[in-house]
């Protein structure tokens, strides 16, 4: 299983109803890819697909996908794959506030 | 006379109301999403639902519905592009995928189409939704004309549709004016579309061109309730006036201090009466001599009012934009909001003004609720 951890300035819009109580996100999440591991995200928590990719699949231009520390270059290449134990972090970038 | 506003600012949404309606006193009475970047609010006069669209910097276009007049929000869908869809900007920037920058309009539709709302959006699509925001389709009958691929950015990198008006008198009648794209008129819903900005002008464009409907920059466009065949825009190059349904436009060109501005509002029982809020033209964009001022007509364009009592008579460099001027369904009641977070408010149609106390964020847009 992979380590996913959503940084409070995605967190903080999540709905009320799915009760997290604000703060980073961890999660223990199945998936081979970094897509897999969003699309593993996404079914916990539907509302968080529109802020971490754009309505063509790809990871917005103002936010940082980092996998085991290195951020992922291609933001439109979500087919990285990523070990059983990795780390994947998504974040706001410093730009784009 | 309304007694609410909305007022959509850079770090949030900002209710006021007038707490001593003997006194005329306004007065911050609840916020939303604050320190969020808010483009625009409606109140959707058929229902009563708010609608606040943000602009997350980082996570993109954000649209918000509230039942119970912003006591609680629930975030709704937002326009999307679809894949192959595509933006060719007529100034030469490249050709780039569509994909949505920001909601820069949102109208409700007519009294017999619950729930049916209008979206204008960066990067130039119109987006209609019939379940109160939930889903959106992109109106393909004007985003796959031809002409499209001539309109362009102005101000932003992109088109932008800012203004969308629905004719009281048959809902499936619209017109939209685009920044720079003209003004577009459909008769059917948004199904089939023609260019009606002819008679407007262009002069900061190459001769030849400065008459091309497909390119004037429309800064807003409004219509008149009371008589639906005048419209008034503000337009890049001046201030515009059209009996004819939007179409065969008209130049003002004596209007006090400064033809130039973004914002524009017309009385809606009297189609003569309108307001601006004019500028130093066009990339200074502060007030001239620093005075602020609202310029208004009440013989439909032929003689104006320069009105400042109660305004900043010196040192002012507030600039209203195009969504920053609001009158109520009285026309008796006006507000606006700067740039620099001022925000004025009269009972009196303009001939005296009252500043809100509080110092706001930058203000895009303000709606009577």
């Amino acid at each position: 299983m992979a380590r996913v951890v959503l940084a409070p300035a995605l967190t903080r819009w999540l709905p009320p109803t799915e009760g997290h109580p604000g703060g980073e996100l961890c999660m223990q999440l199945a998936g081979g890819s970094v897509g897999e591991l969003l699309q593993a995200v996404f079914a916990r928590h539907p509302v968080l697909r529109g802020y971490v990719l754009d309505e063509h699949g790809a990871v917005r231009h103002h936010v940082a996908v980092f996998v085991d520390g290195q951020c992922l270059r291609d933001k439109r290449d979500l087919a990285q794959t990523v070990g059983e134990d990795a780390e994947l972090y998504v974040m706001q970038a410093l730009s784009g506030g | 006379m309304s007694d609410r506003l909305l007022v959509s600012s850079r770090k949030g949404l900002f209710v006021l109301e007038r707490a001593k309606p003997a006194e005329g006193e306004w007065r911050i009475t609840d916020t939303a999403f604050l320190g969020d970047n808010v483009a625009l609010a409606l109140a959707d006069p058929r229902d009563g639902n708010w609608y606040a669209a943000l602009d997350l910097g980082h996570f993109g276009a954000k649209l918000h519905r509230s039942a119970d007049q912003g006591r609680h929000w629930q975030e709704v869908g937002v326009p999307a592009y679809a894949e192959g869809d595509q933006v060719i900007p007529g100034d030469g920037k490249p050709a780039q995928a569509a994909a949505l920058r920001l909601i820069w309009s949102l109208e409700a539709g007519g009294a017999d189409e619950p729930g049916r709302l209008w979206a204008g959006t960066i990067p130039g699509g119109l987006f209609r939704s019939d379940d109160h925001g939930s889903s959106w389709q992109l109106v393909r009958g004007l985003w796959d004309r031809p002409e499209r691929h001539q309109w362009f950015g102005g101000g932003y990198d992109h088109p932008g549709i800012h203004s969308v008006c629905v004719d009281p008198r048959d809902p499936r009648c619209l017109r939209v004016a685009i920044s720079s794209g003209g003004v577009w008129r459909s008769d059917d819903a948004g199904e089939n579309w023609t260019q009606t900005a002819q008679g407007m002008i262009a002069r900061y464009m190459p001769e030849g061109q400065q008459g091309d409907p497909n390119i004037q920059d429309v800064h807003r466009l409004v219509q008149a309730r009371s008589a639906p065949e005048v419209f008034w825009a503000q337009h890049h190059n001046g201030v515009f006036r059209s009996t004819a349904g939007g179409g065969d436009w008209h130049e003002i060109t004596d209007v006090p201090p400064s033809v130039f501005g973004f914002a524009v509002a017309v009385h809606p029982r009297d189609a003569d009466t309108a307001w601006f809020v004019p500028a130093v033209k066009d990339e200074k964009r502060y007030p001239v001599d620093a005075q602020l001022v609202v310029a208004r007509t009440r013989d439909g364009g032929r003689s104006f009012e320069t009105l400042h009592r109660g305004l900043p008579e010196a040192q002012a460099y507030d600039l209203v934009y195009r969504h920053g001027l609001a009158v109520d369904d009285s026309g008796d009641r006006l507000a606006f909001g700067s740039t620099t977070g001022g925000l004025w408010t009269s009972d009196d149609q303009g001939d005296r003004w009252q500043p809100l106390a509080a110092r706001l964020p930058p203000i895009h847009a303000l709606t009577f609720a």
